[in-house]
């Protein structure tokens, strides 16, 4: 039996090569384009609507514009609050990922590593809050955040936002899973609980942190039911919220809707494409917990 | 420098006891060596001695302080970990000059202290990598400047080379001795390896299931076992026991072997008894020896021969047992010979039925 990794590869990809020239290959590569093609074409439409004037978007059905224009996205940034939604959904976004990604690397290094009294009860708390879905707290939320006078504040929007269970799961099991010599051996060189955890634990799962960094921010972005609640003046909206509010006021003008809408999910879109991997990282380490 | 006194140290974990009542002196700047089967105690025993592990009862003295519920940065103490425990993040000087930065040592003094454990460790070369692009010798040197440069007063290791291939740990073990002899400091080390205790330490401590079964030096342990268990365990391949049945003489003591063979061996230190004992006679391959004709004590059939080179050792069935003989490389056995066996009884250790030795006079 080979051990080399190459040649494992190796055959591997020539096992692959051979499925992919064989009928039953064609056939599954044919269902996989058909699938990307149908999960693909909404996305598509909504590029190339955001192409077209407001008369060509309910005359034109082809698969290109035949006059391209940007007139739907400088009327989106020009005509809306565009902008300040962007610094708002900025703000909330990045408040929430700094947040969440710190305080459960708190929290999970706390319960994976220190004895304290209720340290037991706190994981199970923590696993039990997994299984409420946040919807369902959703007006419990509002009631508290209005009765602190929060309403239509960035603190009103990132405070409900901050409770992950998933990510202190992923940070707790990480840390279990390292050896206990290396918080021995910290101990031992005089270092604090506090420096065994930020000089040494925290900086051993960088590649972790980024991962759930990214799948945080891009969760946070995208979140639309407690901002829209929360954020009652048009000032105070997020890009997603916004870009529903754009709907209100232009009526049926599809290709400033889609523009808009092509707008708010740019950054989302960017972090994908260029944070790819750690993404895909992201949605496998919590994938055994989501279930 | 500093020495080492555990008294009544106790360890339970639930209601297991790990560790009972221990009693051990370790001398300013000796090399003492914890040795024993995994599971029985020794790494638990360095764990109470760093402050990793707490005490159930007992103290310890690290010189002239009881440092039974001190922090272990206090204690004085570094330690060597069997898996390294190098931070994969840090390159191997910031590895070694962790301690240091904790302590808030500035820039310039750090670079001195690390440059000083670099050269005496020969790191120079490796102080930009990261842990994972050395090797497992290196990574093992870089532990031990970690140690190093905190300039202790006690070294602890715990099995420290057993990560390493053969060829390796004979290498590291010379460098751990030259350090020892440069230092001078105290050093306790955890192994299961006799011959890195016989080759190290000035005095090994056999633990026996948390209670030191003996301790002494190499020679006492290998010459003068306490017991049956320290007998047995240490020496490679191990010694051999006889059954048989011993009284009085005027000469010393005769043991009556299964098959009728009797034996004459020096007096021992034992109370007078009248009557026979049950005992068993423990004596080392080298001390057996291949006879012919009146000079065989003991005749058998070879089963195993183990061909080193410069020596052999053949497992010999007998109706006393079986025997392992050590020959001479030059001397030719074949498994399936029968061979006649000499023993020097003089070197023969008698066992009684507790397995306590019964002491050379």
């Amino acid at each position: 039996m080979s051990t080399d990794p190459t040649a494992r590869d190796t055959s591997q990809s020539t096992a692959l090569s051979h499925l992919a020239r064989s009928p039953a290959g064609i056939l599954l590569t044919l269902l996989t384009l058909i699938c990307a093609a149908i999960w693909f074409f909404p996305i598509y439409w909504a590029l190339i609507t955001s192409l077209r004037s407001d008369q060509a978007t309910v005359q034109e059905f082809g698969m290109l514009p035949t006059e391209p224009t940007l007139s739907g996205y400088i009327f989106a940034i020009v005509n809306s609050e565009l902008p300040i939604w962007y610094l708002n959904s900025t703000i909330v976004s990045v408040s929430v990922t700094v947040l969440v990604v710190f305080m459960s690397a708190c929290t999970g290094f706390a319960i994976s590593q220190l004895n304290f009294p209720g340290r037991r009860v706190l994981w199970w708390t923590i696993l039990a809050s997994f299984m409420v879905p946040i919807t369902a707290l959703i007006v419990n939320h509002f009631i508290i955040i209005a009765g602190v006078d929060l309403l239509n504040t960035h603190i009103g929007m990132i405070l409900p936002m901050l409770l992950s269970p998933v990510t202190v799961i992923v940070y707790k099991q990480f840390f279990d899973g390292l050896p206990k010599e290396f918080r021995e051996a910290a101990v031992m060189d005089g270092a604090t609980e506090l420096q065994v955890f930020l000089r040494v634990f925290l900086p051993m799962n960088w590649g972790v942190t980024t991962a759930l960094s990214i799948i945080t921010f891009i969760g946070a972005w995208n979140s639309f039911l407690w901002p829209f609640l929360v954020a009652q003046d048009e000032k105070m909206m997020t890009v997603t919220v916004g870009v529903s509010a754009v709907q209100d006021a232009y009526g049926v003008a599809y290709g400033r809707v889609l523009a808009g809408a092509v707008l708010a999910s740019l950054p989302v879109a960017l972090a994908y494409l260029f944070f790819q991997r750690r993404v895909t990282q992201a949605i496998t380490l919590s994938a055994g917990i989501k279930g | 420098m500093a020495s080492v006194e555990l008294s009544q140290l106790t360890k339970r974990f639930g209601g297991l006891e790990v560790i009972s009542g221990l009693n051990l002196s370790v001398e300013d700047g000796s090399f003492c060596a914890l040795l024993g089967p995994s599971g029985f105690g020794k790494s638990t025993l360095l764990r109470m001695v760093a402050g990793l592990e707490t005490v159930t009862s007992g103290t310890v003295r690290i010189g002239d302080r009881d440092v039974t519920s001190t922090e272990p940065k206090s204690r004085g103490v570094a330690m060597v970990f069997q898996s390294y425990a190098l931070y994969p993040h840090l390159t191997v000087a910031e590895n070694i000059a962790f301690s240091l930065s904790l302590a808030g040592v500035s820039k310039a003094k750090k670079t001195e202290h690390v440059a000083r454990v670099a050269a005496m460790l020969r790191l120079e070369p490796l102080l930009e990598r990261k842990p994972a692009q050395l090797s497992g010798g290196q990574r093992q040197r870089v532990a031990i400047g970690r140690a190093l440069v905190r300039d202790p007063s006690v070294f602890l290791f715990d099995e420290p080379l057993s990560n390493l291939d053969a060829l390796l740990r004979v290498q590291m073990r010379l460098e751990l001795a030259k350090l020892h002899n440069d230092l001078k400091t105290t050093m306790i080390y955890v192994t299961h390896d006799q011959v890195e205790a016989m080759t190290l330490a000035d005095k090994i401590v056999v633990l026996d299931k948390g209670v030191i079964s003996q301790a002494g030096s190499p020679w006492e342990l290998y010459n003068r076992p306490a017991n049956r268990f320290v007998a047995g365990f240490i020496g490679s391949p191990g010694m051999n026991f006889l059954k048989g049945q011993a009284r009085h003489t005027g000469e010393g003591v005769s043991v009556t072997l299964q098959g009728g063979i009797t034996l004459t061996l020096p007096p021992r230190a034992v109370a007078a008894f009248t009557g026979e004992r049950t005992v068993e006679i423990g004596i080392r391959p080298e001390h057996v020896t291949l006879a012919s004709g009146s000079a065989a004590q003991i005749s058998g059939k070879a089963s195993v021969v183990e061909y080193l080179g410069n020596t052999s050792f053949a497992y010999v069935d007998t109706p006393q047992g079986s025997i392992i003989v050590q020959a001479d490389g030059a001397t030719r056995i074949n498994a399936g010979d029968t061979v006649g066996l000499s023993l020097t009884t003089a070197e023969a250790h008698i066992f009684d039925d507790t397995g306590q030795a019964w002491p050379h006079l």
